[in-house]
């Protein structure tokens, strides 16, 4: 299955947040710790992400980084389904 | 108990299976060597060997077919066992003595491969004095332990029908049961949420008077699901495994035991007490061979004055980023939901956290991912609250009644 656009991963990060009773701000600069996004949920995303796209995402692969915003959040689960 | 049929006070009941409608003692003998491991197709095949054994005094392990994979049937061979199935013998390749009366049992190897714990009729009958008059169900899979105990229950007492079941007959057995008339029933939870997801109202339509659970643990949503279905029948608990025989049986329709029953030590009873969260059994109806003091492998968690058995230790925890979440009891939080039929739990690899809770669910209503979500979320830590939830159409159900797919 082909890899999910920024677009696709950021309306399930938007069905993550819904679900736990937090909605998803329109920037995508706006800063995880302050709408409430934690590790659990982003978990959750890369679950979503491995089942939609039928694949297991390699975490090894991509550098380590500072994941504070939504834009990072999306350019590492870009990166991730690219590795 | 003493072998010939005039020793065996259940000669005379009645056991319906596929291929026969009759009286123990009107089965065709089966001729088996002195120590044999009997591979069986159907309840008819297992009947037969079991009386053979109870009548000459042999040696036997009866299984399904199924179980006996060619390597196991090897290491019997090699245990001193012929290993039988039909008309074919594979004598043993060691040579050893028979012991009269023994039976052997396999365990459900679900922690690697089955091993054989040794018995005997007497050490397998775990139910003692005069029984109310009844026809039995009996689901379980041929040679297991709960099997035995319904078949050495008839073999033993007067008065105790039988009518066995095949793996393939687990979604029409209601019918047959009324048309027999059944008054006993005895399955794992799976097997009964199982049979009131699929046709309840068959089901409920038995005259039951006796409903058993065993072989899982046992949550208070079926056993209150089962009790108000059959508000005249006695609803019971049984703690039993190959290892340490029958050794807790419960009647007042609660999950778990009275608390006061730990470190009690009773004449025939068998002694409980836990250790580190894990339950510890001194059973008299032990195997032979057996610790005298067995550590079960199960945990246990004492909640308001009752001692909850929750699962088995090695599977139940799920480490979520450093929290312990336990597997068993998010599937007993999603079980009390009510439109929920069945449950199964299980972690998952997770980036970040290690790894995280999912549930399989099965429905007997209407409900939504999110509304179970917000069903646990009540009631467990967020760490606890599965985060993928797939619906299934069927409860999954293996051979041994159970569902730890």
């Amino acid at each position: 299955m082909s890899a999910l656009s920024r677009d696709a991963i950021r309306t399930m990060m938007a069905e993550v947040l819904q679900a736990q009773g937090k909605s998803m701000p329109e920037s995508d600069s706006a800063n995880l710790e302050e709408i409430g996004f934690r590790s659990l949920d982003f978990s959750e995303l890369a679950l979503r992400v491995e089942d939609e796209i039928g694949d297991e995402l390699n975490f090894d692969a991509p550098e380590l980084r500072q994941i504070a915003t939504i834009s990072d959040v999306l350019d590492f689960l870009e990166q991730l389904q690219a590795a | 108990m003493s072998a010939g049929a005039g020793g065996l006070a259940g000669a005379a009941n009645r056991i319906i299976t596929r291929g026969f409608d009759g009286r123990w003692d009107q089965l065709e003998a089966m001729q088996l060597p002195a120590a044999s491991a009997v591979a069986v197709g159907d309840n008819h095949d297992a009947a037969r060997a079991v009386w053979a054994a109870a009548t000459g005094d042999l040696e036997v392990l009866v299984a399904s077919r199924s179980r006996l994979t060619p390597d196991l049937a090897e290491g019997l061979r090699d245990a001193g066992l012929a290993v039988v199935d039909g008309d074919r013998v594979d004598a043993p390749t060691t040579a050893r003595d028979a012991t009269p009366g023994r039976v052997w049992l396999l365990t459900s190897g679900s922690t690697g491969r089955p091993k054989q714990v040794a018995h005997t009729l007497a050490s397998l009958t775990t139910v003692a004095g005069d029984q109310p008059r009844r026809t039995w169900l009996c689901p379980y899979a041929h040679g297991a332990y709960a099997w035995w105990q319904v078949v050495t229950l008839s073999i033993a007492h007067p008065g105790q029908d039988v009518l066995f079941i095949e793996p393939d007959e687990l979604d029409t057995w209601p019918a047959r049961a009324l048309e027999v008339g059944v008054t006993a029933a005895s399955g794992t939870p799976t097997f009964w949420r199982q049979a009131l997801y699929r046709d309840p109202d068959s089901v409920a339509a038995l005259p039951l008077e006796q409903v058993t659970l065993g072989g899982e643990p046992v949550d208070q949503a079926i056993l209150t699901r089962l009790t108000e279905m059959f508000p005249a029948a006695r609803v019971s608990w049984i703690y039993a495994s190959s290892e340490a025989g029958a050794t807790i049986a419960v009647h007042d329709g609660r999950a778990g035991f009275p608390q006061e029953w730990l470190g009690r030590e009773m004449e025939g009873r068998a002694t409980l007490t836990v250790d580190d969260g894990e339950l510890l059994i001194a059973s008299p109806k032990r195997g032979e061979g057996i610790d005298r003091v067995l550590r079960t492998g199960d945990r246990v968690e004492v909640v308001d004055g009752r001692v909850l058995i929750t699962g088995r230790i090695a599977s139940d925890e799920i480490n979520v980023g450093g929290a312990k979440a336990s597997a068993s009891a998010v599937r007993d939080v999603l079980q009390a939901h009510p439109a929920v039929a069945w449950a199964s739990v299980r972690g998952r690899k997770a980036p970040i956290v290690g790894s995280m809770v999912t549930a399989d669910v099965v429905l007997s209503g209407e409900a939504t991912t999110a509304e179970l979500t917000a069903w646990c979320s009540e009631r467990l830590p967020d760490y606890s609250v599965p985060r993928r939830v797939r619906f299934l159409d069927q409860i999954p159900i293996k051979e041994t009644l159970k569902s730890d797919v």
